[in-house]
């Protein structure tokens, strides 16, 4: 395919004042994870410590959802992430799930497809998946029962459906941070 | 025992959906835990839990989730939050400040994300809210965004 796409790195900062880490109180330490040693915290945990028991609890449940071992793969959850991120217009997110995706992958193919408007170039699985993400994120909700069919026509049981639904509907939590919060710059370093 | 997510679906304890939702025990847990973070936190920095549940439930009948607009609509009503609230909570854009500027945030971000800017957040400012306020407002305006699909997903796995 023409136009074949490498994702580059974009940094991101804060509309707003970020949590000073030497000044941070016991619970904005404990939310952003911070040890004795610790270096390098990013603008956005430093962002959202300002809110430390939201920012805590948002990161656990973040966690289980995108790196839980065993069930959908997560690449399939990337893609959930990267669809998402497109619907709910969030850069930097869009930007990060791309270049995870080809990681995880180990190919530009599927960025490269979705980049080009081409997302019939995806496998018939990942059509199902990034079909979904995108009708879910749709405010209201655009996804139906033949979404549903697709994505277990494709191989996809309850328990990965259900494992979808999360990684897409918590990028519509995160995406709604990040941009409305912040924009992207360019990347420092390489 | 059910949780605000199983009640908003409609799963009995007895659904084959209430136990799959439980093989992904960490799932259930942090949902459970982030509601209570931004709509009942220990912190609320200012931001009270009534005016919460108005902004919870203005934000579910922006997704069209009557179930989970009703659960915060009486949620609020316990809370005898008074005429403002509840014209927050029902989509009024006619409101007194600060409640205007935290209503039109609301409106933009689980609409239309995409166009949110710098000037949004220095029309919060503005208003009056503090970094602090702004984080958590932010937080709970995008948790109920996140809760709408997880619920809206489920139930096209009901049944």
């Amino acid at each position: 395919m023409p136009g074949r796409i490498r994702v580059k790195l974009l940094d991101w900062a804060p509309y707003i004042e970020p949590v000073d880490i030497a000044r941070a109180n016991a619970r904005q330490r404990e939310a952003m994870q911070v040890t004795p040693s610790s270096l390098g915290i990013s603008l956005y945990v430093r962002t959202l410590a300002h809110d430390p028991e939201s920012c805590l609890a948002r990161t656990i449940l973040f966690n289980a959802i995108m790196y839980a071992p065993g069930g959908l793969p997560r690449a399939d959850r990337e893609l959930g992430a990267l669809g998402a991120s497109v619907v709910n217009g969030c850069p930097y997110c869009t930007m990060v799930h791309a270049r995870r995706l080809a990681d995880l992958t180990g190919s530009d193919d599927a960025v490269t497809a979705l980049w080009h408007d081409r997302p019939d170039r995806l496998s018939p699985r990942g059509q199902a998946i990034w079909s979904f993400a995108r009708a879910l994120s749709a405010t209201p909700s655009a996804a139906t029962p033949d979404h549903v069919r697709a994505l277990r026509d494709a191989g996809l049981s309850g328990a990965d459906i259900i494992d979808l639904i999360h990684a897409v509907a918590i990028f519509g939590w995160a995406n709604r941070l990040m941009h409305p919060l912040g924009h992207v710059v360019p990347a420092a370093r390489c | 025992m059910t949780d605000a997510i199983d009640a908003a679906v409609g799963l009995a304890e007895d659904a084959p959906l209430f136990a799959h939702r439980r093989a992904r025990a960490a799932f259930v847990t942090g949902s459970e835990a982030c509601r209570h973070a931004v709509l009942a936190p220990e912190d609320d920095h200012g931001l009270a839990p009534a005016l919460r549940l108005a902004l919870a439930c203005r934000i579910a009948t922006l997704n069209a989730d009557t179930a989970l607009a009703t659960a915060y609509r009486t949620a609020l009503a316990e809370a005898d939050a008074g005429a403002d609230l509840a014209a927050l909570a029902d989509g009024a854009s006619a409101l007194p400040a600060p409640l205007r500027a935290i209503a039109r945030q609301a409106d933009l971000v689980t609409t239309r994300n995409q166009t949110a800017a710098r000037a949004d957040i220095a029309a919060l400012v503005k208003a009056g809210l503090s970094n602090p306020q702004i984080v958590a407002l932010s937080e709970l305006i995008a948790f109920v965004n996140y809760q709408c699909r997880v619920t809206a997903g489920l139930r096209l796995l009901k049944d």
